[in-house]
């Protein structure tokens, strides 16, 4: 087990990407991915993708990150990888369904971000157990659903606009 | 420059502070009850720990750990919520956090606190900025229907206990389907039963906290 207990930097920062540069030449850069969920924490145990057992305790100051680096020495690193955050996307069909669907998003205390004309709510479970919560508006066909990953969240302005899914609400879109 | 940044096991720097473990659920469920299994539990095991309580606008639960003779008092802090509970450990933690801040200040080697919740519904979760890992108690007199019922405390806790196991026969509860739906509902994560007044199932719940933010296994 292998206790990290600080944060060394970004891999982007100067100090730290021409020395991992050279690491991943000689394949010497080990990876952890983190789920989304688990980001938030200042102690975590995790295993990397080469088998490496992770013991993490950060102050509190400290957060995990995308490309966080854990470690760096002259014969390998590890590396944080953020695994891609899973949305919710909600669009109501009218601004009445949108007002008492802000009303339930809030009141069951979801994570959410605005995306024009319909609401993202991030996935810290199975989908299901969200859009059962919206049985009646998602039945009703008064909001449509689908299941995003991170990349197609954040263009979705530019996407097209969902089906309305009824009964089926867990359906992935994987068109990145 | 890159010596000065390099970390190994060989050169472990404290920092990090105490591991900070909340335990959230109903009113009646079972929390304090934990607390007080564990504290003997986790003594025997050389943690050197302390406790944070939450109220509504008492320190009932801080008073009753206090006078328990099981503890220090001085390593019972008090918060008064005094408002829905899962404000101060969700919305804004500040008064929490400030209250572990000040028993780290006070007790260098602390290595973990722990968090109790004032009693709350089903949605009642923590905050991540607050707390490392936390645990839901829910008990078999709620009703076998609370695992069905899939509230988010339940459902995102690291660890749910389901207390007072020995009162199913009493209150008309099929513990085996109750624990069996809160497995289905929970995937992975852990549920652990209880009888906390008679210390069923407190190793356990002192193994899971050890191994998951004191990396004790």
């Amino acid at each position: 087990m292998l206790r990290i207990d600080h944060v060394l930097g970004s891999r982007m920062e100067p100090a730290l990407s021409e020395e991992l540069h050279r690491l991943e030449h000689q394949g010497a850069v080990d990876v952890v991915n983190v789920p989304a969920p688990d980001l938030a924490r200042r102690r975590l145990l995790i295993t990397t993708r080469d088998g490496e057992e992770l013991a993490i305790a950060l102050p509190r100051h400290e957060k995990l990150f995308d490309g966080a680096v854990l470690l760096l020495e002259n014969d390998r690193a590890i590396v944080v990888r953020a695994a891609t955050e899973r949305w919710l996307r909600l669009e109501p069909r009218s601004i009445s369904d949108a007002i008492e669907l802000g009303y339930h998003v809030g009141n069951l205390h979801w994570r959410a971000r605005f995306g024009g004309e319909v609401l993202l709510v991030a996935l810290e479970g199975r989908p299901e157990d969200y859009t059962e919560r919206l049985e009646n508006l998602i039945s009703s066909r008064r909001v449509g659903v689908t299941v995003l990953d991170e990349d197609t969240a954040d263009a979705t302005e530019a996407a097209e606009p969902a089906l309305a899914d009824g009964g089926h609400a867990g359906h992935h879109h994987h068109d990145h | 420059m890159l010596h000065s940044l390099r970390t190994s096991d060989h050169e472990i720097r404290s920092g990090a502070g105490a591991a900070r473990v909340g335990i959230g659920g109903p009113v009646g469920s079972g929390k304090t009850a934990l607390i007080e299994a564990l504290i003997p539990v986790l003594q025997r095991r050389g943690i050197d720990f302390a406790v944070v309580t939450n109220d509504l606008v008492t320190r009932e639960d801080a008073e009753r750990l206090r006078r328990s003779g099981l503890i220090d008092p001085a390593r019972v802090s008090a918060v008064e919520a005094g408002a829905c509970p899962h404000t101060v450990i969700r919305e804004d933690p500040t008064l929490n956090i400030a209250a572990g801040d000040e028993l780290e200040a006070r007790f260098p080697g602390l290595e973990l606190i722990l968090f109790e919740s004032g009693g709350d519904n089903l949605a009642s979760t923590f905050s991540l900025d607050l707390v490392d890992w936390w645990i839901f108690v829910i008990d078999v007199a709620g009703g076998d229907d609370i695992p069905r019922k899939r509230g988010p405390g339940m459902l995102r806790c690291d660890l749910l206990i389901v207390n007072k196991i020995d009162l199913a026969p009493h209150v008309g509860v099929d513990l085996d389907r109750m624990l069996a739906e809160a497995r289905q509902v929970r995937g992975a994560k852990a549920v652990v039963p209880t009888n906390l007044k008679n210390g069923v199932g407190v190793e356990a719940v002192a193994d899971a906290i050890s191994a998951a933010v004191l990396f004790r296994v």
